[in-house]
C-alpha cells in the first residue's frame, strides 16, 4: 500500500529547515572550514607540550636582524594594504524639500486645468485615465508658474523655483549639521532640464558664498537616475582629495517643461512630475565617522545606450505642432527590466551571500549543459538588503520591479508611499524614500539600504549604503506632519 | 468711448487658482438646502476699489494668494464644484478643486476710472467675472476673484459669488475674514463650518401650500447653464443718498419707519411712474437673516416678504407708501422653501426680480474688507441673474467718520431694464434731488489710518 502524501505544511517546514541549513553552510564556509584545522593545530600543541615547543623555536637559529627584517617587512606590508583601500565615504545627513501648502494640486484641479488649456478631448480623457491611475495622492506640488491656465513659464520663474527648493534643501542640511559654507570642497548639482547660464552650482556658490577654490560640477541632462551619478562623481573626487566634504545637491525644475501639445507619448511627465529637491552632505574625514548616518558601500552604473532602443525610449523632441515634450516609448518597461538585469548581474557578486551565489551559479550552469528550459534562479535579494528604495518614476515602474525581484509590499512601501506624498520628484526621489523609512523609525545600525535609479539613456544605477547609527524618531523633514497617516491604501483607480 | 476701447482698457489677463492648504477629505459632501437651490440662479458680483498708498504698492500676487489657502481651509465648500445626487439633487462635493483668480491691469488710473460717465454705468462690469455656473457644472468655480491694478497705483479687487454657496451676508463675511488673514490676524479660534442640517428641513416640507407664493418665478432653463435668460436688456446704475437728503426724507413722525423702507417707497414711485400701466402693483422685499461677522456660517438666511398694493404706487405719497409697506409685509419665506422638491430639487426660480425686489443690504459690511488696515474707498456691488422686474438694492456707503451706521450715507444699486434707468435717473433728480454717484471725491480719506 503506498504511503499517503506528506501533508504540504510538513513537507514546507522541513523543505525551509534544509535551506536554512544550506545558507548558513555556505555563508561561513571558510569560518566551518577553518574551525577543524584550528582544533586539528591546537590538539597538535597540547599533544607536543611547552618543552618541544620552545626546542623548536631554539632550532630555527633566529637572530635580531632576521627578526627585525620580517617585522619591518609585515609593517610595510600591512601599511601599502591600508593605504591602497579606498578611503570610507560617508554620508553625514541630508535634506530634502518640503513643498509649501501653497504649491498644492489636487487632481480635480489638475483635472479642471487640463480640460481649460487643451483643446482635444481624447487628451484630456487620456490625462484623466492616468491620473486615475497613477498612484498619485492629492498633496503633490506644482511650482507657482504652473498654477497659471495656461502655465506661465520663464527663465525667471524657472529660476525662481530653484531657488525655492535648493536653497530650502541647503537651508535644511546646514541647520542640522552645523556645516559652514566655507567649509565646502566640493559641490555637485544635477538638474536634468533646466541649465541657466550661470549655472545652478553657480547660483549656491553666490548665494552661500562659498569659498573660490571650491570644486564645482554641473551635471545637466542626466535624466532621473542623475542622483546616484552625482553620488559616484562625490565619490570618486573624494578619493583623489583627503580630508574634504562634499555637497551634493539632486533636484529637477518643473516650470519649464510643462508640454502643451496633445500627443499621448509626451503627456505623462506632466501627470507624474512634480516639485523636489535634496541636498547630501559626503565626507571622507575621520572625525564625521563618528557622526555620519551611512557609508556608502557600492555604486553600480549601467547604461544601455549602445542599444538604439534603449537610447530612443525616453527622447526630448518636438511634436507636429512645435511643442517641446518627452516622448516616452511603449517599451519603456521591457527596456527597464533588461537595465535592471544588467545592473544585477554586476551588482550581485558584491552584495549577495555566498549561498545565493552559488545557487545561481549551478542554475546557470544546469541551464547551458543540460536543460535551457529550466527557469533561471532569480536571486533573492531580500536577503542582502533590509531596506529597498526603487525610484518613484511612476505606479508601472514599481509593480514591474516588486514583479521581478519578487518583493514584498514592504519592502516597495516607501516608494509607493512617496510617488503618492511627493508624486514623481525625479533624481530626489531616493531621497525622500529613503526619508521615509527613517521616519517610520525603521533604520537600524547595520542595516543596507539598496538605492535604485532608472533614468533617460536608458541607464539604471544603484548605491548600497549601510547604516552607521540607528535613526531615531521623530526626525525633522518632509514626513514630519504627515508620517502618522502612511502607510495609506492606494485604490487601482481613484475615483475623480 | 468707443465699445472696441472700452474693452481693451482692461488688459494683461492671467488666470490661475488657489486650492485649499490641507486635504479636505475624501467625499465630504455641502449638502444644498432648499433656499440654496432657490437662489442658485443669482450671482453677487462686487469690487472694492483700493486708493493707491504705500501698502497698495508694495502689495504683490503672491501676497494676495498666500493668505487664501488658509481662508479655504476654513471655507472649504467655496473650493468645491457642483454635482448632483443619484436623484438629480445638486450638491457640492468638496473636492479642493478651489477658486479662480485673474490678475490685470487697468489703463486708466483710479481716479479716472471712478468719474466715468458712461450711460450704463456699469463700471464695474469689467473688473469682476461676469462667469455663472455650467454648462460644464463639475468644473465650474463658484467663486472667482479679479485683482486689477490701475495706472499710478491702486487696486480693485473684484469678487465674484455664486448665490448657490450662500446670502451676500455670508460671502461678506467670508471675504472679510480672507482680509484679516491678509493683514496677518489670526484665524478664528473655532475652524469648524457650521454645516446646516438639510435632514431636518426634508421632514417638514412634505406639505404644499396651495396658493402659490408670489416672490419667485418658475423659469425653463436653456441648456445646463444656471442663468435665466432675460427677455429685456438689464443694466444698473447707482445713487448716493447723503446724510443730509436722508435726514430730510424722514421726518419727526416716521422716526421708526426704516430708512431702508422709505428709499424703497421713494424708488417704488418713480418706478410706477415710469411703467404706468405695465406696473405690477406688488413687489418683494428681501432681508438677511444671517449675522454678520459670523464668518463660520455659508448659508442663505433669506427672509422674503411681498406687499400687494390696491393701486399703483404712483397715487400714494411717499410717507404713506413707506407706512403701508411696514403694515402689509406679508413673510413668504415658508412657502419660498416648499416649492423645491426635496428628491430632485427642481424646478428652477429667480427670487430677485421676479418682481420688483427692494433688497435690504444695509447691516453688511461692505468696507470692514480692510488690507492691512485700508479700507476701501469705494465699492460697487451688483447681482447677476435678475428678472426682469428688476431689483433695487439698498447699501452702506464708505463711512466718513466713526460714527455707527445710523447716519451714514446710503449707496442705492438699481438693476433694470436699461430704457427705464434714464428715466429713473431724471426722476430721481427732478422729484427728490437724488444724484447719480459721480464724481467722487475720491480722494477722501476714508478712515485710512
Amino acid at each position: 500500500m503506498p504511503r499517503a502524501p506528506l501533508p504540504e505544511f510538513s513537507s514546507s517546514v522541513r523543505l525551509k529547515y534544509v535551506k536554512l541549513g544550506y545558507q548558513h553552510l555556505v555563508d561561513n564556509f571558510v569560518t566551518f572550514l577553518s574551525i577543524p584545522v584550528m582544533v586539528a593545530v591546537g590538539l597538535e600543541l597540547v599533544r607536543r607540550g611547552p618543552q618541544e615547543i620552545v626546542g623548536l623555536w631554539r632550532a630555527l637559529e633566529l637572530d635580531v636582524i632576521h627578526i627585525l627584517c620580517s617585522v619591518f617587512v609585515i609593517i610595510f606590508v600591512a601599511t601599502v594594504y591600508f593605504m591602497s583601500r579606498p578611503r570610507p565615504v560617508y554620508l553625514v545627513e541630508y535634506a530634502c524639500f518640503k513643498p509649501p501648502s501653497n504649491c498644492r494640486v489636487p487632481f480635480s484641479t489638475f483635472m479642471e486645468h487640463t480640460r481649460l488649456i487643451n483643446s482635444d478631448e481624447k487628451s484630456v480623457q487620456f490625462q484623466m485615465r492616468i491620473l486615475e491611475r497613477s498612484g498619485l495622492g492629492e498633496e503633490t506640488c506644482l511650482p507657482p508658474a504652473n498654477h497659471y491656465i495656461p502655465p506661465h513659464p520663464t527663465m525667471e520663474a524657472s529660476r525662481a523655483e530653484a531657488q525655492l527648493v535648493i536653497f530650502s534643501a541647503i537651508d535644511d542640511l546646514i541647520r542640522k549639521t552645523g556645516l559652514k559654507p566655507k567649509d565646502i570642497d566640493i559641490l555637485v548639482v544635477n538638474c536634468s532640464l533646466f541649465s541657466p547660464t550661470p549655472s545652478l552650482s553657480a547660483m549656491i556658490i553666490n548665494k552661500y558664498k562659498l569659498r573660490s577654490n571650491i570644486r564645482s560640477f554641473n551635471l545637466s541632462g542626466m535624466g532621473c537616475s542623475a542622483g546616484l551619478i552625482s553620488i559616484d562623481l562625490a565619490r570618486d573626487l573624494l578619493q583623489v582629495h583627503p580630508g574634504s566634504n562634499a555637497l551634493v545637491i539632486s533636484t529637477e525644475i518643473i516650470t519649464p517643461n510643462f508640454y502643451a501639445g496633445n500627443q499621448r507619448a509626451m503627456l505623462l511627465p506632466n501627470c507624474l512630475f512634480r516639485m523636489g529637491a535634496a541636498a547630501i552632505l559626503l565626507s571622507n574625514r575621520r572625525r564625521d565617522a563618528g557622526r555620519a548616518k551611512y557609508r556608502l558601500v557600492h555604486v553600480v552604473r549601467t547604461h544601455k545606450g549602445a542599444d538604439d532602443r534603449a537610447y530612443r525610449c525616453v527622447y526630448e523632441e518636438e511634436d507636429a505642432e512645435g511643442h517641446t515634450g518627452i516622448s516616452l516609448s511603449k517599451d519603456l518597461m521591457a527596456i527597464a527590466g533588461e537595465a535592471l538585469k544588467s545592473n544585477i548581474t554586476t551588482i550581485g557578486p558584491l552584495v549577495l551571500p555566498m549561498s545565493e551565489q552559488l545557487l545561481f551559479f549551478l542554475t546557470l550552469v544546469a541551464r547551458k549543459l543540460i536543460n535551457p528550459k529550466r527557469k533561471p534562479y532569480i536571486p533573492d535579494f531580500k536577503k542582502a538588503f533590509e531596506h529597498l528604495c526603487i525610484h518613484a518614476g511612476g505606479r508601472a515602474v514599481i509593480d514591474e520591479l516588486q514583479k521581478n525581484l519578487e518583493l514584498s509590499a514592504e519592502h516597495v512601501e516607501a516608494s509607493r508611499m512617496t510617488l503618492h506624498r511627493f508624486g514623481n520628484t525625479s533624481s530626489s526621489s531616493l531621497w525622500y524614500e529613503l526619508n521615509y523609512i527613517e521616519s517610520k523609525g525603521r533604520m537600524r545600525r547595520g542595516d543596507r539600504v539598496w538605492q535604485i535609479g532608472f533614468g533617460s539613456g536608458f541607464k539604471c544605477n544603484s548605491a548600497v549604503w549601510k547604516c552607521m547609527r540607528t535613526v531615531k524618531t521623530p526626525i525633522d523633514g518632509p514626513w514630519s506632519e504627515c508620517i502618522h497617516r502612511y502607510p495609506v491604501h492606494i485604490p487601482e483607480v481613484v475615483k475623480l | 468711448m468707443g465699445v472696441e476701447q472700452e474693452k481693451t482698457v482692461i488688459y494683461d489677463h492671467r488666470i490661475s487658482t488657489v486650492v485649499p492648504a490641507t486635504v479636505t477629505g475624501n467625499a465630504v459632501l455641502h449638502e444644498l438646502t432648499n433656499m440654496d437651490l432657490i437662489m442658485k440662479l443669482h450671482y453677487l458680483r462686487a469690487v472694492y476699489y483700493f486708493n493707491q498708498s504705500e501698502i497698495t504698492d508694495g502689495i504683490t500676487i503672491a501676497d494676495l494668494k498666500n493668505p487664501m489657502f488658509l481662508w479655504l481651509n476654513i471655507c472649504y465648500p467655496m473650493a468645491g464644484r457642483i454635482r448632483r445626487a443619484e436623484s438629480g439633487r445638486p450638491l457640492i462635493k468638496c473636492n479642493d478643486c478651489g477658486l479662480r483668480i485673474i490678475e490685470a491691469r487697468c489703463r486708466r488710473t483710479l481716479g479716472e476710472w471712478l468719474d466715468v460717465e458712461s450711460s450704463s454705468s456699469s463700471r464695474w462690469r469689467l473688473l469682476v467675472p461676469d462667469k455663472v455656473l455650467g454648462p460644464d457644472l463639475q468644473f465650474s468655480p463658484m467663486v472667482y476673484m479679479q485683482f486689477t491694478r490701475f495706472k499710478c497705483g491702486g487696486m480693485a479687487i473684484g469678487y465674484s459669488w455664486a448665490h448657490v454657496l450662500g446670502d451676500p451676508m455670508s460671502a461678506t463675511n467670508c471675504i472679510n475674514l480672507w482680509g484679516e488673514l491678509f493683514s496677518g490676524n489670526p484665524p478664528p479660534k473655532t475652524l469648524q463650518l457650521n454645516n446646516h442640517q438639510k435632514k431636518a428641513e426634508s421632514a417638514a416640507t412634505h406639505v404644499k401650500v396651495s396658493p402659490k407664493p408670489i416672490p419667485v418665478n418658475q423659469v425653463e432653463l436653456i441648456g445646463d447653464g444656471w442663468l435665466a435668460p432675460n427677455t429685456r436688456k438689464m443694466a444698473t446704475n447707482s445713487f448716493r443718498i447723503t446724510e443730509t437728503k436722508l435726514k430730510k426724507m424722514q421726518p419727526e413722525q416716521l422716526k421708526q419707519v426704516p430708512t431702508f423702507v422709505i428709499i424703497s417707497a421713494m424708488i417704488w414711485k418713480c418706478l410706477a411712474k415710469i411703467r404706468k400701466s405695465r406696473e405690477s402693483k406688488m413687489a418683494t422685499i428681501c432681508r438677511y437673516l444671517t449675522l454678520a461677522k459670523c464668518s463660520k456660517i455659508l448659508n442663505n438666511m433669506l427672509k422674503t416678504s411681498t406687499v400687494r398694493l390696491d393701486s399703483s404706487a404712483a397715487n400714494f405719497g411717499l410717507l404713506e407708501l413707506a407706512t403701508l409697506i411696514c403694515k402689509q409685509e406679508a413673510d413668504e419665506s415658508k412657502s419660498v422653501e416648499e416649492l423645491v422638491d426635496i428628491e430632485n430639487g427642481k424646478p428652477d426660480f429667480v427670487l430677485y426680480g421676479a418682481n420688483l425686489t427692494f433688497v435690504d443690504m444695509e447691516g453688511i459690511n461692505l468696507y470692514g474688507l480692510e488690507l492691512k488696515g485700508q479700507k476701501p474707498v469705494q465699492v460697487d456691488y451688483s447681482i447677476d441673474g435678475v428678472g426682469d422686474e428688476g431689483a433695487v438694492l439698498v447699501l452702506q456707503g464708505p463711512q466718513r467718520t466713526n460714527e455707527t451706521s445710523s447716519n451714514q450715507e446710503r449707496l442705492v444699486m438699481v438693476i433694470l431694464p436699461e430704457d427705464e434707468i434714464q428715466q429713473l435717473c431724471e426722476l430721481l433728480s427732478s422729484e427728490f434731488g437724488i444724484a447719480q454717484d459721480l464724481k467722487i471725491n475720491h480722494k477722501l480719506s476714508v478712515t485710512n489710518m
